[in-house]
């Protein structure tokens, strides 16, 4: 039998808001798959799209991006401006061949616990059924540096 | 009597190197730029071409290639040198252009450094140069004193012959005799007439330009200024040029583990001199317009007695603001008078 | 009397009256269908100008030449309208003011080329409105359709032919009036968010970040793709950013200079379709 596909995933995530819902998510006892690794920046709206590019640079095979809800941000409009960002560089990652199932973008507030549990569960179950982000991973393989994820 | 290879033999040719394990590259085509790639049958080859977009030189000194690989665990620092591969290469269809454009960087690879990249590729490869009997109106090997049939850099040339169906076989060096032996039964011996070679009009006299470039007087010149003024400082004419040989060397990769790479580098880009501190000795596109030509034409020649110009025409072809080599040497050659 | 001796006799009438100091146009080139782009300071030069339909490439990236603008003094230039929109762009975005540009403005359409009505930015505010309206109704390009129909893996493929043909000589970059930094993010080394390296993810790295940086400041003037010289069709990935904008946020570029950037603005209504 072969081994489980455990994809890689770096999720992005606002201090605020959805890094406080994944800390309930924990101190609730909620399980979720181990295979999301968080990075918490002060907001959504200093998440650039760079940061993504940059996460599969390293090899992940999905990368989740989320914060406050929209009017809940507590910059008041960090997030309208991610979302704008998120619209445009989404459109470009599918263009550009990204599917879609590898980049999601959420809004999870500090009382959604439940919910980033049920999102990562879900995130990690579509990527594994969909593989390793094999096309990428061969690029990446020929710079010859191996991916340190 | 010569020695001779009719176009119909040349898939058999390729078929016997590539039976002996060598690697066969020639021009050819695909997403419509043209340039070197391995190829497996002579259908693959574009030998009508005037010259590939790319230059022969990304064979021998590749855009990007990795030097050294680390990495740093708890106890030890691994490290791994990249040499390069040394598999033995066909070259067919070269332009004696870009066949002298070897020849240039050779004495720049092998001066202060040897550089065992350029070197393990250039003694494993045997280039095949076809002399020019069609040009375009950017060509200018004659103005460098080259011809359509120079022999420089290259270790067989094969001269087209007047029926169109082949081509005069001359082997100039060992490598080339070698090569040529291992398809000696492919070869033909007969008296059939070469075809006329074209005529690549002398565009300025290189010599008075290079007096001009030597004239200290010369270096602030209002004239470098004029010249450049549209220039937008990308790097397409030295990538695309048969001798720019610059290259940066980068680092990619984390605390823990990386390559070193060897990356093509252009004396156009505005950081190609910056200091750390900021201040920028080319401070303008018209000082790094200046550097171009006077290395090319000064700084090269005076060092290894031989110009770093080839006449390709490249930089002009190839310019998204039409400047380029021959424009600036055809107006030194008109400030003389 | 032809649109080039028109505006030949304009420019000269600029020059020797000091309304302008430089003119900056098109001449010819290096062969019969080439045309470069030619500084007009004297008004003995002007013959040097011409204006026909192979005059294809946006000037508006030269005023942003070092020290060319700061004397206050005004530089008339040639513009298509994707030209004046790229002015009103580079003005929104504090690069210049559009008091010291004077437009000769074209309009090239099959083999003719015509007079745009206007010497000011803001003289083509209509123009632009109408060309907003039928960019909307534009039919589909060919190639962006195909690989819109195409799965994501061969969408995928389709780009890392393209891009690993790519030898960031950054032509594109250059020749693109609106990158404009100083300091290109791809020449940042401390972090260096994308390989400088000429391999394939490098260029896709590369060509995927400058796509985005141009989504609604792109006025899809084509220089980029005609500079690139590996061919790649940079301009679909423009192209498909431009659609994005203007579907999502009723953005097109370049309307005029008091324009918000589409990505330094927002509404809160904006739609959110694809978040979860």
């Amino acid at each position: 039998m072969s081994e489980v596909f455990e994809p890689k995933i770096v999720a992005f995530v606002c201090t605020y808001c959805t890094y406080a819902g994944a800390d309930l998510a924990g101190t609730s006892r909620l399980k979720y798959p181990s295979n999301v690794r968080i990075v918490r920046l002060p907001c959504t709206g200093r998440i650039s799209p760079m940061f993504i590019l940059k996460a599969l640079q390293k090899g992940a095979d999905g990368v989740l991006v989320s914060g406050c809800h929209p009017g809940d941000c507590h910059f008041d409009h960090g997030n309208y401006h991610a979302r704008r960002r998120w619209t445009v560089f989404n459109s470009l990652l599918q263009f550009a061949g990204v599917p879609e199932e590898r980049v999601k973008f959420s809004w999870i507030s500090a009382a959604e616990g439940i919910k980033f549990a049920e999102l990562i569960r879900e995130i990690t179950e579509d990527i594994r059924k969909i593989g390793p982000f094999e096309e990428y991973h061969k690029l990446i393989a020929e710079t010859g540096s191996a991916a340190p994820l | 009597m010569a020695t001779l290879l009719y176009s119909a033999s040349l898939n058999d040719c390729i078929a016997r190197w590539r039976e002996d394990g060598l690697m066969v590259f020639g021009p050819s085509t695909a997403g419509g730029v043209s340039g070197f790639r391995e190829v497996e049958d002579a259908g693959s080859l574009d030998l009508d071409l005037v010259l590939t977009r790319s230059t022969l030189k990304e064979l021998f000194f590749p855009r990007t290639e990795p030097m050294l690989g680390y990495r740093i665990g708890k106890q030890q620092i691994e490290t791994e040198e990249f040499i390069p591969p040394e598999g033995r290469r066909i070259i067919f269809g070269v332009r004696p252009c870009d066949a002298a454009g070897m020849q240039v960087d050779d004495a720049l690879f092998d001066w202060d450094y040897h550089d065992a990249y350029w070197f393990r590729r250039r003694d494993s490869s045997v280039i095949f140069s076809i002399a020019c009997t069609h040009s375009d109106a950017f060509c200018m090997c004659t103005s460098l004193g080259l011809a359509p049939d120079s022999t420089k850099g290259s270790d067989v040339l094969l001269r087209p012959l007047a029926a169109g169906n082949g081509w005069k076989v001359e082997a100039l060096t060992e490598r080339g005799e070698n090569a040529l032996s291992s398809i000696s039964s492919l070869l033909k011996e007969g008296g059939d007439a070469p075809a006329p070679l074209t005529d690549v009009p002398v565009k300025f006299d290189l010599e008075a330009c290079r007096r001009w470039l030597a004239d200290p007087e010369n270096f602030e010149s209002r004239f470098w200024k004029e010249i450049s003024e549209r220039c937008i400082g990308c790097g397409s004419c030295t990538y695309l040029c048969p001798t720019c040989h610059c290259f940066d060397i980068q680092d990619e990769g984390d605390t823990y583990q990386g390559v070193r790479r060897k990356n093509w580098d252009s004396c156009s880009f505005s950081l190609f001199t910056m200091h750390t501190s900021g201040h920028n000795p080319r401070a303008t596109q018209s000082a790094r317009w200046r550097q171009r030509i006077m290395h090319k034409f000064n700084y090269f020649s005076l060092k290894f007695n031989v110009n770093s110009c080839t006449g390709c025409g490249r930089c002009t072809r190839e310019c998204p603001v039409d400047m380029g080599v021959t424009e600036t040497l055809q107006a030194i050659s008109t400030l003389q008078r | 009397m032809s649109i080039q001796e028109h505006y030949r006799s304009r420019a000269k009438e600029l020059l020797s009256s000091g309304t302008v100091k430089m003119v900056i146009g098109y001449g010819t080139g290096s062969t019969p269908d080439r045309r470069r782009p030619v500084f007009i300071t004297s008004p003995d030069e002007t013959d040097r100008l011409v204006l026909d339909k192979a005059c294809r490439t946006n000037l508006s990236g030269y005023l942003l030449r070092e020290g060319l603008l700061s004397d206050q003094k005004q530089v008339a230039v040639f513009f298509n309208l994707d030209g004046v929109r790229s002015l009103n762009i580079l003005a929104a975005e504090s690069q210049l003011e559009t008091a010291q540009v004077l437009v000769l403005g074209f309009r090239i359409e099959g083999e003719e080329v015509t007079a745009l009505q206007g010497e000011r930015a803001a003289d083509f505010k209509s123009l632009i409105a109408a060309a907003k309206e039928q960019r909307k109704s534009q039919p589909p390009h060919e190639l962006q359709e195909k690989l819109e129909a195409m799965t994501p893996k061969e969408r995928f493929s389709f780009w890392e032919a393209e891009f690993s043909r790519c030898i960031k000589c950054y032509a594109c970059r250059q020749a693109c009036p609106m990158c404009w930094c100083r300091r290109c993010v791809v020449d940042n080394n401390q972090p260096q968010w994308v390989n400088t390296s000429s391999h394939t993810l490098g260029n896709l790295e590369w060509n995927l970040l400058r796509a985005f940086h141009l989504a609604g400041r792109c006025v899809e003037c084509g220089n980029c793709s005609r500079a690139c010289p590996a061919d790649i069709p940079l301009h679909l990935l423009n192209r498909r950013m431009s659609d994005e904008v203007q579907g999502s946020f009723d953005h097109y570029p370049g309307m005029d200079e008091a324009q918000e950037p589409v990505l330094a603005s927002f509404r809160k209504d904006d739609p959110e379709t694809f978040i979860l």
